[in-house]
């Protein structure tokens, strides 16, 4: 699969929605079925991952050490991957950086002034 | 009861993918392909859905992975050739993977440029790439191929006008033209089509993920 970009060191810094929900996913150790079953079922189906976007971006992440391969169960046959302490830093800036966005947008489309 | 059908596509992601999703209607399930061949089984119509995935940029091993990873998902794969490659007896080069190109042997990615996926239809829509940048990304490797094959066809039309190198009769020398000319138009028209593809999803990229 191609290489998608994670844009963290982009100035910004804002995470794709596919990288921040596949963090999220890997919060309890996930497989790749499961992670994609996840997202469909927090997003209420808005966001549904296909398989190829979802290798690529677990690979990306793998190689960046965000999140890890898991291996509890030597026997199974599905590869299960948790997040890294880096993985844990990054969903937390993205965390904040979407408040900030989120409280920006409120004051503006209520009326208010950002200031 | 099976049924055998002969086919080649030019046009060998969306092309082939269209077919294949056309077979299922008449009620025909893909059993086995080969070079130029495909077997069906017969079954209810519309009961499963086909993907093509370009895997041809990939090493052996890469592709593999990959391979399993799809199977775990819950897709049946099949392997296919596109045919598109230079090759010297089981030896092939890819000069449309990144750098110089990639070698593929037999056994190995050898003819296994494309993985077609199966799925049981279930309502949902069967999408591979869903990330925009995603599908720049593999739409992007699908024109290399093209692009590649392009050239080669230019530099052989380009070779038959050379009179040292050729030594064919006029009469031949117009046949071999003529095929080159319309091997080139069936290899432009989907290079033009996932060039537009390209540019559509680069555009949709620029306000959408």
């Amino acid at each position: 699969m191609g290489v998608i970009i994670i844009r963290d060191n982009i100035k910004g810094g804002a995470l794709t929605e596919t990288t921040f929900l596949v963090l999220l996913a890997v919060y309890q150790p996930n497989h790749g079925y499961g992670i994609m079953q996840f997202i469909d079922k927090e997003t209420n189906g808005r966001v549904v991952l296909g398989a190829g976007t979802l290798y690529g971006a677990i690979n990306t992440l793998v190689k960046k050490k965000w999140i890890d391969s898991y291996d509890d169960d030597a026997g199974s046959k599905k590869k299960e991957y948790v997040i890294t302490d880096v993985g844990r830093q990054k969903a937390e800036e993205e965390l904040q950086r979407l408040r900030e966005v989120v409280k920006l947008a409120s004051v503006i489309m209520s009326g208010g002034n950002s200031e | 009861m099976s049924k055998l059908v002969f086919r080649y596509f030019f046009d060998f992601m969306n092309g082939q993918e269209r077919w294949l999703n056309r077979m299922d209607e008449y009620g025909l399930r893909l059993r086995r392909c080969g070079k130029i061949t495909y077997i069906f089984d017969k079954c209810q119509p519309n009961q499963y859905e086909y993907k093509i995935e370009f895997v041809g940029h990939k090493t052996y091993s890469q592709a593999k992975e990959y391979r399993r990873y799809l199977e775990n998902m819950g897709f049946r794969t099949f392997t296919k050739n596109i045919n598109l490659n230079f090759s010297f007896g089981k030896v092939k080069w890819r000069p449309y993977a990144a750098g110089w190109g990639r070698i593929a042997a037999s056994p190995g990615g050898f003819n296994k440029e494309l993985l077609i996926l199966e799925k049981k239809r279930d309502g949902k829509p069967f999408e591979l790439h869903t990330d925009l940048a995603d599908k720049v990304d593999i739409y992007k490797r699908v024109m290399r191929v093209y692009t590649w094959a392009a050239l080669m066809i230019l530099l052989s039309g380009v070779m038959t006008f050379m009179p040292n190198i050729s030594s064919l009769s006029d009469g031949v020398l117009l046949a071999v033209r003529i095929i080159l000319l319309t091997g080139g138009g069936l290899i432009l028209i989907p290079l033009v089509k996932y060039f537009r593809l390209v540019q559509c999803f680069k555009e949709e990229g620029k306000i959408y993920e």
